[in-house]
């Protein structure tokens, strides 16, 4: 089964139109992998469909680079009950 | 100048203070003062305290049907009745709207006139507008209107080059004449004088007032002479130290304090000519006239006359209290003048269709946040318009959110988030990056593509 990072590589590879293979840990969503404002929305859309979870708006877009969200996504799917082992 | 410098040191807050006294938000922002001001008159300190205006009578009369018709087609007759009716209302019981005058001069201006008494409301009172003609008073009479404006033009463009007089005295005699005539009838002359910020006011203008209320003297109360101040073509100044005859403030003082008009007799006509149109009026209202004209979206002749709502709001923020004013009407009255053809431009204060609407997408997510931040006041409260936001590729995702939770009427913890709007959201971009799109988007688009991406909060906000 993909961990979690490989999962939101996927998903952000998809929404950014990227090659998986380009997107590192450290990149920020915005200023590495050119996130537009619809795409950062679309992005937590489909982190949110990816895991299903709900994640908290502000808190989420806040999230600035792949391995902040990897994190971000790991916390909020244990509270939520969600396994991603 | 190093003398007036001082440290402002921070007042650090751990919650925000919203200023709350001055910006009630279930009101218009009110209208505050901290002590008199000075104005120097023929080299005299002056003081007027405009604190006392929250206590003295001040009120708004109409000329909508008049100066406001001199500039577009006419009325019709159930056009005209319908607008009083609701301009009735939006005074309220107290007559903030105290008069509306009207012209006497066809069969459809009497059947207006008789129409509109046939509502039987109180205010606002009917009053005429005729020329400085004695055989007019005929018609006052006969229409049984109680007062009259009289144009009595004080400016020697009018004196001698529109009237042609010999001189001025002879103009002073006849204007004088026809006020006579008004009391004969037991019909109160109200003066218009037309052009007088262009007006000799010490050599023309106070002489014809000393000498009208010299007149008044002698007849009862009731009779006794009204006089309008027409800044005909917009000439007015409200700055302290600005000369007569352009100086809104040193009028008022002549014809209040030295001629001895009292402030209930006296009533300021504004013109927009230099976009001073409101602010003079109110100026007016501060130094000691009692009475402001205008017109229903501030619609007149050439570039228009104070508008009436905006006296509303000033009324009201200057009083602190809505004093039975209905706002409401002024939408109802706004959708009406539309509907018959008056252009009102979008983004006209309080009436326009976009007055609220903001389009910019810093502002859209203010708005999301608490809409105090981006609105004027309750705008959904006083005038049934809540802050809208109009979508195109600048409105951004939180301009998109706003628009939609206002579609479905969604407030608090209840409001859609950005997330679930993603679809609209792309879709809307789209538009703009991969159509080519230059125009914004209608609701009625808006509402269309709602209900095809976002069908489960159609279903349930919509219900079918």
């Amino acid at each position: 089964m993909a961990t979690i990072e490989e999962r939101v590589k996927a998903v952000t590879a998809r929404i950014l139109k990227l090659d998986p293979g380009q997107i590192k840990a450290e990149h920020s969503f915005t200023v590495d992998l050119g996130a537009e404002s619809v795409q950062s929305i679309e992005l937590v859309a489909m982190f949110e469909e990816e895991f299903g979870i709900e994640m908290d708006e502000d808190a989420a877009l806040s999230v600035e680079t792949v391995d902040k969200a990897v994190e971000f996504i790991a916390e909020v799917c244990r509270q939520q009950g969600v396994d991603v082992n | 100048m190093d003398k007036l410098r001082k440290q402002h040191p921070l007042v650090d807050a751990r919650g925000p203070n919203l200023l709350e006294d001055i910006y009630p938000y279930s009101l218009p922002p009110l209208i505050r003062f901290e002590r008199p001001v000075v104005e120097y008159i023929d080299g005299k300190a002056v003081e007027f305290d405009f604190r006392a205006v929250k206590d003295r009578d001040i009120l708004i009369t109409d000329t909508t049907f008049r100066d406001g018709q001199q500039a577009r087609p006419p009325y019709t007759v159930d056009q005209m009745v319908h607008i009083y009716d609701l301009m009735s209302r939006l005074g309220g019981p107290n007559g903030v709207i105290r008069q509306s005058e009207f012209f006497l001069y066809t069969k459809n201006d009497r059947e207006t006139l008789d129409r509109c008494r046939a509502l039987g409301h109180k205010y606002p009172e009917c009053t005429g507008w005729i020329r400085a003609v004695k055989g007019d008073f005929r018609l006052v009479k006969e229409a049984g209107l109680k007062e009259t404006g009289i144009l009595t033009s004080c400016s020697d463009y009018h004196i001698f080059h529109k009237l042609r007089f010999r001189d001025r005295a002879e103009c002073m005699n006849a204007y004088c004449e026809i006020v006579d005539a008004a009391f004969e009838e037991g019909v109160r002359p109200r003066c218009h004088l037309e052009d007088l910020t262009r007006a000799d006011i010490d050599g023309f203008v106070l002489p014809f007032i000393d000498r009208l209320m010299e007149m008044s003297s002698q007849v009862p109360e009731e009779l006794s002479v009204k006089i309008r101040l027409c800044d005909t073509m917009g000439f007015g100044i409200s700055y302290p130290g600005a000369e007569l005859p352009r100086s809104v403030p040193k009028l008022i003082y002549k014809l209040n304090r030295e001629c001895g008009v009292p402030s209930d007799r006296l009533e300021w006509h504004g013109h927009n000519d230099f976009h001073k149109v409101h602010a003079n009026a109110a100026t007016a209202w501060l130094y000691g006239c009692d009475v402001v004209n205008t017109t229903l979206f501030g619609f007149g002749e050439r570039t228009g006359n104070p508008p009436l709502e905006g006296a509303i709001f000033e009324y009201i923020a200057l009083k602190g209290d809505l004093c039975g004013i209905d706002t409401m009407v002024i939408t109802k009255l706004a959708d009406y003048m539309r509907s018959i053809g008056l252009p009102i431009p979008d983004s006209f204060p309080f009436a326009g269709r976009s007055f609220n609407t903001t389009r910019a997408g810093i502002h859209a997510d203010g708005l999301r946040r608490d809409e105090q931040i981006y609105n004027i006041f309750d705008t959904e409260k006083l005038l049934g318009r809540p802050p809208r936001v109009a979508i195109t590729d600048k409105s951004g995702t939180d301009g998109l959110a706003h628009w939609i939770n206002e579609f479905f009427g969604l407030k608090g913890k209840d409001r859609i988030n950005k997330i679930k709007i993603h679809k609209l959201a792309r879709w809307v971009i789209d538009q703009y990056d991969e159509h080519g799109r230059l125009t914004a988007i209608s609701d009625q688009e808006l509402e269309a593509k709602v209900r095809e991406l976002l069908p489960e909060y159609w279903e349930k906000y919509k219900g079918s």
